[in-house]
């Protein structure tokens, strides 16, 4: 069973690679979007460590993770829209 | 704000019932009931947020059927072969792009259709539909393109959703 | 045993995509570029380890509470997913963010903004 455990790291250090994006990127778009990259590559690792360790709390934990990551992606696009132009 | 239909709130308590039944996952009668109340209260709620037109499409298991073969077929295809070609030019360092916006003409007509079409086409890497306008009864949408072929129009349609659009006619229309 | 051979190797083209994807957000030139690389991540990536955890959920561990609830965590993100990217390209380019590079054609800034 190991193996699942070797990909839920693999899957969790790409999401920890997304980060030197979220922390350099120069507008606020480049942000969310590894932001949201993050949160759907965290969502995929903790499915597999759930798998991994047989606890089912973990997938519910992912399930919130997966409804809840659009809409902070959505709310930033918004006020994108309406406010952006004026801070860089 | 219009009222809701009973349609709609039928939809939309039966959406709200299964997604009870995927969180609860017990089959006991006292917990049943307890969603359906719950999904009751929020449908009566919500529904007039939800569903705008013909609450009934989803039912129908010709509709259902062939909007199930369309997203697991040729989506499936168009997905695949896109982010093959994505991944060699991530790959190949970053260098081949040739970024544009272009401006496609959309057949579609009705609402759903419509936004079938742009969410397919922006879960397709290498696309992203920026914006929709409609001038004298033609829908267009902005299309972000990764690598431009073509120039704006009918040309620049075909090959960005030419097959999308044929098997979402056949679901929608 | 053929089962796990299978979601493994599954689940290692799903991390391959999801490596092509971080590659792109890291290296790629400019904001919009970095979104179209950024979807790679959400569609194949996350398809294919979902598709492998499903069929270990089913055929290893025999437990079907996991696997409805593993099928609906990757529909969630495959149908909600179009809506965030949408929102984020509308807004950053409504906030004015221009690739340094010129664009092949710019349709969108000659008839609606500017």
């Amino acid at each position: 069973m190991s193996d699942l455990l070797i990909f839920a790291i693999a899957f969790a250090v790409l999401a920890a690679l997304t980060m030197i994006r979220l922390a350099k990127g120069p507008t606020a778009a480049d942000r969310m979007v590894a932001g949201d990259a993050a949160d759907t590559l965290i969502c995929v690792a903790l499915v597999l460590f759930s798998l991994f360790s047989g606890r089912g709390i973990y997938l519910d934990i992912a399930l919130v993770a997966a409804l809840f990551g659009v809409i902070d992606t959505m709310l930033v696009g918004r006020y994108l829209e309406k406010e952006g132009g004026k801070e860089k | 704000m219009q009222k809701a239909k009973f349609p709609a709130i039928a939809a939309t308590f039966v959406l709200c019932f299964l997604f009870w039944i995927l969180l609860d996952f017990s089959f006991k009668i006292e917990e049943l009931i307890a969603g359906a109340v719950v999904s009751l209260l929020v449908a009566l709620f919500s529904a007039r947020f939800l569903v705008h037109e013909k609450a009934g499409w989803f039912f129908n298991p010709v509709h259902l059927f062939s909007a199930v073969f369309f997203w697991c077929g040729t989506f499936l295809v168009e997905l695949v072969k896109a982010n093959v070609d994505m991944a060699k030019r991530c790959f190949g360092g970053c260098k081949n792009i040739n970024p544009g916006i272009v401006k496609v003409p959309v057949d579609l007509k009705s609402d759903y259709g419509q936004a079938a079409l742009a969410n397919s086409i922006t879960l397709t890497p290498g696309t992203i539909t920026m914006e929709t306008t409609e001038e004298d009864g033609q829908n267009y949408f902005y299309i972000h393109w990764i690598d431009v072929t073509a120039p704006s129009g009918k040309e620049a349609g075909d090959a960005i959703k030419g097959t999308l659009e044929k098997g979402l006619r056949r679901v929608w229309e | 045993m053929i089962v796990r051979i299978i979601a493994d190797v599954l689940i290692a083209i799903g991390a391959i995509f999801a490596l092509a994807g971080t590659i792109g957000i890291l290296k790629m030139p400019d904001t919009f570029s970095r979104m179209q690389a950024s979807t790679c991540i959400p569609t194949l990536g996350m398809l294919g380890a979902m598709l492998g955890a499903l069929l270990i959920a089913i055929f290893v561990k025999a437990d079907a509470g996991a696997a409805v609830k593993i099928a609906v965590i990757g529909l969630m993100i495959l149908v909600t997913n179009p809506l965030g990217s949408h929102a984020i390209a509308k807004g950053a380019y409504k906030a004015g963010v221009r690739p340094e590079k010129k664009m092949e054609t710019d349709d969108l800034g000659r008839d609606l903004y500017d």
